[in-house]
């Protein structure tokens, strides 16, 4: 709460200087916050400047390139960059549906996989949330949800014609 | 169980020359390892769409919060003069 009210203002700005609404103002510093969680998790970027102008740096990349397709309107852009990936999100119908099996069905595992791989926690830290004795017993379940979540997309995507591409 | 680890440090390119080169060579005497990659990368990507679901969820709330509750009046204002034209 305290860096989104610390950020979003210059955002803000930003977005309606360039003739934006406050809608895409929001949308745009949603998805800079995720970019951001995720490069400060995965260790690939260190701010130690300003927070805040790295998030209206990445806002307006997110701009630039929001207003670059809204002209163009090319499919097949190759010029993909990791600032991208957000709108790759939901674009497959039996995807969708795969998730919401997932959610529903194979909820804890997939908060233990989220911890392990997106959130990046150390094995100690969530053994100690998801109530295991130790860090050998919450590895052991990692490959075990692993293996098991694997399975389900197996199936389901096999049931699931379009999923193949 | 022990072939999930084997591919994750496959896909993350974790491990040194040597763990490389036998991973080679179990890809050629183990024929379904390939369909196993090709699962265990699709379910990384499913893991990080419900990791990003989450967390987008997690900041709208905020928002919500922000754009709703009467403690924050005076942020809410400020950010909606800014779209006033």
């Amino acid at each position: 709460m305290t860096l989104y009210k610390k950020a979003f203002p210059a955002v803000a700005k930003y977005v309606s200087k360039m003739g934006g609404s406050f809608d895409e103002a929001k949308d745009i510093f949603q998805d800079v916050l995720i970019i951001y969680y995720e490069k400060s998790v995965s260790a690939e970027v260190v701010v130690h400047a300003n927070e805040q102008a790295y998030l209206l740096g990445i806002a307006k990349h997110l701009w630039a390139k929001k207003f670059r397709e809204g002209i163009h309107q090319t499919p097949l852009d190759t010029n993909r960059d990791d600032y991208d990936f957000i709108e790759q999100d939901d674009t497959e119908p039996s995807a969708t549906k795969l998730l919401h099996y997932l959610e529903t069905a194979g909820q804890k595992c997939m908060e233990i996989l989220k911890a392990f791989y997106y959130d990046n926690l150390q094995v100690n830290k969530i053994a100690e949330l998801f109530g295991y004795s130790g860090i050998r017993s919450a590895t052991v379940q990692k490959y075990k949800c692993m293996e098991k979540v694997r399975e389900i997309i197996k199936e389901k995507s096999l049931a699931y014609e379009d999923f193949i591409e | 169980m022990n072939n999930i680890k084997l591919i994750d440090d496959h896909l993350f390119n974790k491990g040194g020359i040597e763990d490389r080169l036998l991973f080679d060579a179990m890809l050629i005497i183990d024929p379904t390892l390939s369909d196993q990659i090709s699962w265990q990368q699709k379910t990384h990507a499913l893991v990080q769409q419900y990791s990003r679901k989450k967390l987008k969820a997690e900041i709208e709330s905020v928002h919500q919060q922000l754009f709703t509750r009467c403690e924050h009046q005076s942020f809410r204002q400020r950010i909606l003069r800014i779209f006033i034209k």
